[in-house]
């Protein structure tokens, strides 16, 4: 049993990462707890001043403008790590790439052959209607018939211990830096309470990144000549240290805007040895401000002529133009039918029940059962604009439902997600906190699942949101690599727990 | 052909990078010489602030610290030159410039270089204030960060073109500082023409030398007493001593050279001719004729022509507009 630190431990009302609803401990996290035994919260302190100034001197930081001393905080890092057994992971991982192939498929329909908008699977005034369906991509097949090549898919576990998704993220998913990040510093200063033998390591992601996009170069460069770039608004967004990092790990050159020009349909960048032919661009930036031709004119983060040199097939960008209608939250409803249409399989990660109120039947329940959902916009990220109606005014109900009532397309509900809490240490004692899960999908000419994700923890008390725009933390994520034996008995909360699981750590 | 190039705003940071490094490590150089020089000297002269004036003249920033002192008469000037926010040749402002400058060049330094960068500028950008008491600790600090930069730098960083870039923005700042040095001499003005070669007099050319890390190689080559003469030279033409100003801009060329193997001729022909002409007339010249010039003007031509090379990099290299696809 852990020591000291558990001893007011309390889970709450969703079931919890760590223990069982009796007080033993999931098995995912035995070894753990096992070796965490000797901790206090002297020790929990160390460890995490030690935590926290390396990520300092590492600047994976973001500056408090309200302040104009230029100060730096670390976004919270919390040592209690995710841990996810073998088992469980496998199911995830085959969740995942199930979704994300029916989604490239059913991009490259919509953008073509429009088949599954004859056969109705998503009614066609959603897609068409949708902001981030991009007219300029139809009747163009990126290579290989990919658009999404680097996905984040939220999840949760919800009340009955089953992961569910919360959305997709298919337009420029960031975080996965802090995994890798948060990985090096949970080595560096916690390496006593690995398991004995250890977990999947993640380090593997910027050159399975680099695969990826090569595998999706234009098909006439051959491999040896491919170059790749990141393409970055700039070093004062909040995502520059994760374009500067992959860069840096993938050794390409990240590049602004400024640093490209296209001539003839093709795209150079500007080195001091001349121009330099360019072919596929991992962009960070968003489609209306990747080229001032054909989307934003007053946008200077981009590149003029970009499009036309991927029309015509001289460049490869990634994540493909136009993808943002797949990660559409009204589109994320329809989902599960359309991995049924394109894969001809059952969903294996659901989806979190959602009401459209575009589709008139769930406008009307949207208004009967404001107070009882959470509201949220169609196309915004960040947790900005969501409304969670248990804890809502009147006022911001009526406004938001007006909202709804002028712009039905751009909003879903969905019942208050319940999930699952992860301990956290917060004023001097651990605390549940809920927490979700994002991993990584890459998909270039196959699929690959990192085997790690990004956890976002809600560190205020209570809370439901974990967006580190909002307070959020987060904490590294273990996937367990050979824990077969444990998994037998329980791979969930909510699984049977008791008698013969050996704590390993102990053995040695 | 994938080979490794360079983004012509990567080359751009890559030698301000090296200016601004070595830019802060002369500044907290002369600021601990000069500082402590002061005190001990004091005795001699009678009114120790003239070696801050100067020291802040040496920056540049002497009008701008007129203007701060008549709005707070209290204001310090180790306060203004290490760590003043409103003044962008302090310490602290020179530290960050290049901390932003490491940041966005993360994907070409390795993560040791960008962590001292970023660690010395956490530290400098946390601190409040720096007391007479603490000021030789703080710049000792701060040059031991930067020569640990500059060690790590040629130890975990590809000695690629970029690296070229960078040592040229190093030795163009480096021979730039040199010469503002040799030129605090000139805002040291002794109380009377008769102390030339006097107690006071030399004590300020030693000061000079040691602010200029220039001290033990004076020493081998000169047995004699200090004198303006020998100090002038050493530090402006002696061609083995690594921070004179003839050294510099012997390595410059030769940075520059490497550094341009690749770039089409006719953006390279500008600077290299004005690099290649400072070279030859730093060669030709010798203390006698630039004493004769007058120490202070000399100083001012070459630093002139510096800022010429400066203009030249940034206008044909850095910012060309691409010629030719």
């Amino acid at each position: 049993m852990p020591g000291e630190l558990f001893e007011h431990y309390q889970p709450l009302a969703g079931p919890d990462e760590m223990f069982e609803r009796d007080g033993s401990i999931r098995p995912a996290y035995r070894a753990f707890a096992a070796r965490l035994g000797h901790w206090d919260v002297a020790e929990y302190h160390l460890r995490q001043s030690r935590a926290d100034l390396a990520l300092l001197n590492a600047g994976i930081t973001f500056t408090v403008y309200s302040d104009d001393q230029g100060t730096e905080r670390i976004f919270p890092f919390s040592l209690i790590p995710r841990i996810i057994g073998s088992r469980e992971w496998a199911h995830i991982e085959a969740g995942l790439s199930q979704r994300v192939r029916a989604l490239n498929l059913f991009l490259l329909d919509i953008y073509n052959e429009q088949r599954s908008i004859r056969d109705n699977v998503v009614p066609a005034e959603i897609v068409f209607g949708g902001p981030e369906y991009n007219l300029r991509m139809v009747g163009f097949e990126p290579p290989l018939g990919v658009y999404a090549h680097i996905s984040g898919v939220d999840l949760v576990r919800n009340q009955d211990g089953q992961f569910v998704v919360l959305e997709d993220n298919l337009r420029t998913p960031s975080g996965v830096s802090y995994v890798l990040e948060n990985r090096t510093v949970m080595v560096r200063v916690a390496p006593d309470v690995f398991p004995p033998h250890g977990v999947a390591p993640v380090n593997d992601y910027p050159s399975r990144l680099l695969a990826t996009l090569i595998d999706v170069r234009p098909p006439q460069i051959s491999e040896a000549d491919c170059r790749v770039v990141i393409l970055t608004p700039g070093i004062f967004n909040s995502a520059y240290f994760e374009h500067a990092f992959l860069a840096q790990q993938m050794g390409v050159p990240l590049v602004e805007g400024v640093d490209l020009v296209t001539h003839n349909e093709r795209v150079y960048l500007r080195s001091t040895s001349g121009l330099e032919p360019v072919h596929v661009v991992y962009r960070r930036v968003d489609d209306a401000f990747l080229d001032p031709l054909a989307f934003r004119p007053d946008s200077t983060l981009g590149v003029t002529g970009l499009m036309s040199a991927y029309r015509a097939g001289n460049i490869t960008v990634a994540n493909a133009v136009g993808t943002g209608i797949a990660d559409d939250k009204v589109v994320y409803r329809f989902v599960p039918d359309i991995i049924r249409y394109f894969l001809n399989e059952e969903p294996l990660l659901p989806n979190v029940e959602t009401y459209a109120a575009v589709v008139p039947e769930e406008h009307e329940f949207i208004k009967q059962h404001a107070r009882e959902l959470v509201l949220k916009p169609a196309n915004a990220s960040g947790g900005y604009g969501v409304l969670i109606g248990p804890q809502a005014s009147d006022d911001r109900i009526n406004e938001t439902l007006a909202a709804i009532e002028a712009e039905p397309r751009q909003w879903i509900a969905q019942p208050l997600q319940e999930f699952s809490t992860i301990p956290t240490f917060q004023d001097d004692k651990l605390g549940a906190r809920r927490a979700d899960l994002r991993p990584y999908v890459l998909t270039g000419a196959s699929t690959w699942v990192l085997p790690s994700a990004l956890t976002r923890v809600a560190l205020r008390e209570g809370s439901y949101v974990v967006n580190s725009s909002q307070g959020g933390g987060s904490k590294d994520t273990w996937v367990l690599t050979d824990d077969e034996d444990m998994d037998d008995v329980a791979a969930a909360p909510g699984g049977a727990s008791s008698q013969s699981q050996t704590q390993r750590s102990d053995a040695r | 052909m994938t080979g490794r190039l360079m983004l012509s705003r990567t080359a751009e940071n890559l030698y301000w990078l090296g200016r601004q490094l070595e830019r802060a490590e002369n500044i907290a150089r002369m600021v601990h010489v000069d500082y402590h020089a002061s005190i001990e000297s004091g005795a001699l002269v009678g009114h120790v602030p003239r070696t801050w004036d100067a020291l802040i003249a040496a920056t540049g920033a002497a009008q701008m610290f007129e203007a701060v002192r008549a709005g707070d008469p209290e204001r310090s000037a180790a306060d203004f030159l290490v760590l003043g926010r409103d003044n962008p040749n302090s310490i602290r402002s020179v530290v960050g410039a290049a901390r932003e400058l490491a940041r966005t060049l993360r994907p070409h330094i390795s993560r040791e270089v960008w962590e001292e960068v970023n660690t010395l500028h956490l530290s400098l950008n946390s601190r409040p204030s720096v007391s007479e008491f603490e000021l030789y600790d703080l710049c000792r600090a701060i040059k031991r960060a930067i020569e640990t930069v500059f060690g790590l730098y040629d130890n975990t960083v590809l000695f690629d073109e970029g690296r070229e870039w960078f040592r040229c923005g190093l030795f163009i700042e480096r021979a730039d500082m040199t010469s503002r040095i040799l030129d605090t001499k000139y805002h040291l003005l002794l109380p009377a023409a008769s102390e030339v070669g006097g107690p006071l007099d030399r004590y300020q050319w030693m000061a000079i030398l040691r602010s200029a890390s220039a001290w033990e190689a004076f020493r081998k080559g000169n047995r004699g007493e200090i004198s303006g003469t020998r100090v002038v030279n050493t530090l402006l033409f002696d061609a083995e001593f690594p921070r004179s100003v003839r050294f510099c801009v012997r390595a410059l060329l030769r940075h520059f050279g490497n550094a341009t193997g690749e770039t089409p001729p006719p953006q390279r022909i500008g600077p290299q001719r004005l690099i290649t002409l400072l070279d030859l007339d730093l060669a030709a010249m010798d203390t006698r004729q630039a004493m004769a010039i007058g120490l202070h003007e000399y100083l001012d031509s070459l630093q002139t022509r510096l800022s010429e090379i400066d203009q030249a990099l940034a206008n044909d290299i850095f910012r060309a507009l691409p010629t030719g696809v």
